[in-house]
């Protein structure tokens, strides 16, 4: 019964050998067959993968529901003295809604990243990472034990680090990448030391968990009786879980570490789209629910993670409305998603947070590709103060991403029908009113962060038809001012161009870090800088890593003949090519349904937690007193719509034109991010200068030139001293001599007659 | 020798090692100093003679090393080495004077601190 469910291993093989394929045979398919077919081997294996999802999920679903548990092992991991860590995995409800999710809009993203990524001349490397992420992903969520889900933890935030990085010639990307990376260092501190303390608990109590094989950190063996053991010790329970929400935080870009992720906007689009909005940045919120137990357990840390949530969906919202890049809208909205899931986890209801996961990846998703859509329309600008009216010219796009507008919005007819955001919200913020669990010495923090919730929930409305009448909307066609340039003087015109309209136009890609003569490294104070007489920055491909000589060249002539597709005053955009649009039209209609569907008599409920109820919480209830939530998120989201609509109705303010200095102070300290991502990017930068000049005056001149020195000098003293006794006369050796002797000879008799006996 | 008691023997070889220092530490001659270690090492040489004649020769039924001649056996052995210490130094010494023309010990400081 349970080697059936073996087939797991294929949803976790195919996309490990896409990997492989698309990185040892890629470039040779892509100058055999060319880059169709190396699309179609990157796509195929998650599509087969989730066609194999959907078959277990059925076959999973026919069992009785206390039954949903498999696990299949693979081989000995892990194997130290009596603990015994097993390379398996878990066939359940959570890890199998997760895997839908992933293979499902993984699938999708990947045939869209096959037209987004036409022209790129890394094809095979692009889809090498993509390929690699889905199968990080699917060991995070499908482990069965702590360890395979960290492997995963950290193959996703590699991936992630390489795909943001994935245009690496420009110095900003890699930074971005770097920030990545090392705030999500922070998040994994957390992790891992609540993994120790787990594995510490459990150790010490290993006859309460029974297990006999040695398999304490499978989530089969020291879930079910976990609770039982934590329950006598209330103040480890909380650090434990606390411990565990930083790591979440860390992934799911929650308040203090949430400011990686709107630099991940530097990677290409699809990336965006499945990595940064709909499946990594959600496993914060899986990892909640694999452990809800000790969450359960501690009501002090769910009100932290309901007060951490709330003020991140609210904080984010108000970054985004200062935001002009769309996909910096669309990643700030993320956080603020992201936000609402852990309001509803610190509620207790941890389904619920599921449930926006799910609805989110739909939403979120669309609306990425959407902009990326957008994005490849107009020639690779971001900036939405370059577009409008864009639906005449993109209409497949601009209906879908509609959609995806509607569903984030969490419009509804209210006792008829809504769109897939809905229902979550919905459910979110009712659970967090509803709440008794979130409370810290009786303050009802839970009921602050749902009242807060709902705002949000309005304010996400409003940010998001601000961006959707930018967008395609409102009365004038902008980019139709940017001065059209001729073809041929790039660098001239594009000054040309700053002077004329008075604004930059790329600010990232064009502005050089430094210029030094010949080719080499300068290091400029906190950037290592690869720079060539061009003044362009390059990776280090140019000195041929992973290039030959000739391919150098090659890629440096396209590079210049890229630059010459640039957003001016003549361009026509164009609606996007099947293979783009085929996604956004799923995912359109997952938007609609996918709510409705899942909240149709709390089948996803039932599905996540048999029955409803959790082991100490008992009834989550979703549904507060005496308030018609049904109304007022109904009310939230027509009255955030209706502000943005009358202030964006007609396109772009005066007052968020190209000149910021217009803006008001509230709108253009909102852009900065309340100054707090420059505060900690400071503090991290000049205090980890400050510690390392601690250290080397502190540490390294003081104590240890400081003791080499010394023992020098204690030698050169001892033998100063001593050179006085060296006096050259052989008379004075001859006293030394015999003083010693007269010595040695009165210490032996001594002994001789006083010593020995008595 | 039957009036003559072990510690008349001892006495003058406590003189004799005395003037052997006291010569060794204040004379400037290294001819000299020589002349004053042999009176050390003969000075010794006669401790040990002394010693040896006058230890029994068996206590208590057991048979003392006396039989074995240890203490007229050192003697030899110190002569020997002091015969062929003589001749070393004296060789050295011979060389310092060429290189020199002067012997005076208190001339010889290269070693001074």
């Amino acid at each position: 019964m349970s080697s059936y469910f073996a087939a797991i291993w294929y949803v976790l093989g195919l996309p490990v050998l896409g990997f492989l394929i698309q990185s040892l045979f890629g470039k040779a398919i892509v100058r055999v067959a060319g880059k169709r077919v190396a699309g179609l081997l990157a796509v195929l294996p998650i599509a087969m993968a989730f066609v194999i999802g959907v078959v277990l999920t059925m076959n999973l679903a026919a069992f009785a529901p206390e039954n949903r548990a498999h696990v299949s092992t693979l081989c000995d991991w892990i194997n130290i003295a009596s603990i015994k860590i097993p390379f398996e995995l878990r066939v359940d409800t959570l890890s199998m809604t997760m895997v839908l999710i992933i293979t499902g809009i993984g699938a999708l993203i990947h045939l869209y990243a096959t037209g987004y990524m036409a022209e790129e001349k890394d094809y095979t490397r692009f889809f090498t990472y993509l390929n690699l992420f889905i199968a990080a992903m699917l060991i995070l969520v499908l482990g069965n034990n702590l360890p395979m889900l960290f492997i995963g933890w950290e193959g996703v935030g590699l991936c992630s680090y390489l795909l943001i990085g994935f245009w690496y010639k420009d110095v900003a990307n890699a930074k971005a990448a770097n920030k990545a990376f090392i705030v999500n260092r922070i998040g994994d501190w957390g992790l891992t030391l609540g993994m120790f303390l787990l594995m510490v608990i459990v150790a010490a109590n290993a006859n309460r968990f029974g297990a006999i094989d040695g398999r304490f950190l499978s989530y089969d063996v020291f879930l079910p009786r976990l609770g039982e053991v934590l329950k006598t010790m209330p103040t480890v329970t909380t650090i434990m879980a606390l411990l565990f929400f930083v790591g979440a935080c860390g992934k799911s870009a929650q308040f203090p570490l949430y400011l990686w992720l709107p630099d991940a906007m530097a990677g290409p689009t699809p990336v965006s789209a499945l990595i940064h909005a709909a499946t990594m940045v959600t496993s914060g919120v899986v990892l909640l629910n694999r452990l809800h137990v000790i969450f359960e357990l501690s009501p002090v840390a769910s009100a932290v993670v309901c007060v951490v949530g709330a003020f991140t969906a609210l904080f984010a919202a108000l970054i985004a409305f200062g935001q002009t890049d769309i996909k910096k809208v669309l990643a700030y909205s993320t956080v603020s998603q992201l936000g609402f899931m852990f309001v509803a986890c610190g509620a207790g209801a941890y389904w619920v947070g599921m449930f926006h996961v799910t609805t989110h990846a739909f939403f979120k998703a669309l609306l990425f590709l959407g902009s990326g859509a957008v994005i490849h329309a107009m020639a690779h600008n971001q900036d939405m103060r370059n577009y409008g009216k864009l639906a005449k010219y993109l209409p497949i796009t601009c209906w879908t991403m509609f959609i995806g507008f509607l569903a984030i919005s969490g419009v509804a007819i209210p006792g008829v029908f809504g769109f897939a955001g809905y229902y979550s919200k919905e459910a979110i913020i009712g659970s967090a009113l509803a709440n008794t669990h979130a409370n810290i010495e009786g303050v009802q923090l839970g009921q602050y962060a749902g009242w807060t919730a709902l705002g949000v929930a309005a304010l996400t409305a409003m940010y998001m038809t601000r961006m959707t009448w930018l967008t395609f909307f409102g009365n004038k066609e902008r980019w139709r001012d940017i001065p059209v340039v001729e073809r041929g003087h790039a660098h001239d015109e594009e000054h040309a161009a700053e002077l004329v309209h008075g604004h930059v136009i790329e600010t990232a890609a064009s502005a050089p870090v430094t210029i030094a003569t010949g080719d080499g490294y300068k290091f400029e104070g906190e950037a290592l800088a690869l720079v060539d007489d061009h003044g362009h920055d390059h990776g280090p491909d140019v000195h041929g890593f992973f290039f030959t000589h000739d391919e150098v060249h090659e890629r440096e002539h396209a590079d210049h003949e890229h630059e010459h597709h640039e957003l001016d005053g003549n361009h026509i955009p164009h609606e996007v090519s099947p293979s783009m649009w085929i996604p956004l039209a799923v995912l359109a209609v997952l938007s609609i349904f996918g709510g409705w569907y899942l909240a149709q008599g709390d089948r996803f409920l039932d599905w996540l937690y048999p029955g409803g109820k959790l082991d100490y919480l008992g009834e989550v209830s979703e549904h507060p007193h005496g308030v018609n939530l049904i109304m007022l998120s109904a009310i939230a989201a027509f009255g955030g719509i209706a502000a943005g609509l009358l202030v964006y109705f007609r396109g772009l303010p005066k007052k968020e034109g190209w000149d910021e200095s217009k803006w008001s102070p509230a709108r253009l300290w909102a852009r900065n991010q309340f100054g707090y991502d420059a505060a900690m990017v400071g503090a991290a930068v000049d205090g980890g200068a400050d510690i390392a000049t601690a250290a080397w005056k502190g540490v390294d001149i003081a104590l240890v030139d400081g003791a080499v020195n010394g023992s020098g000098w204690l030698a050169r003293t001892a033998g100063w001293l001593l050179h006085f006794l060296q006096t050259g006369y052989i008379r004075f050796y001859a006293i030394g001599m015999l003083i010693g002797a007269i010595a040695f000879l009165g210490w032996g008799s001594y002994f001789l007659f006083f010593g020995g006996h008595k | 020798m039957e009036g003559v008691p072990l510690i008349a023997y001892l006495l003058l070889g406590m003189f004799m090692f005395t003037t052997g220092v006291v010569g060794v530490i204040i004379r400037r001659n290294p001819i000299v100093i020589f002349m004053c270690i042999e009176l050390m090492l003969n000075s010794v040489n006669l401790t040990f003679l002394a010693f040896a004649r006058y230890m029994p020769m068996q206590v208590q039924g057991v048979t003392l090393p006396q039989a074995t001649m240890g203490g007229q056996m050192m003697v030899i052995f110190v002569m020997a080495v002091a015969a062929a210490e003589v001749a070393v130094g004296l060789g050295i010494i011979m060389a310092i004077f060429r290189l020199r023309n002067n012997i005076d010990i208190d001339e010889m400081n290269l070693l001074k601190g």
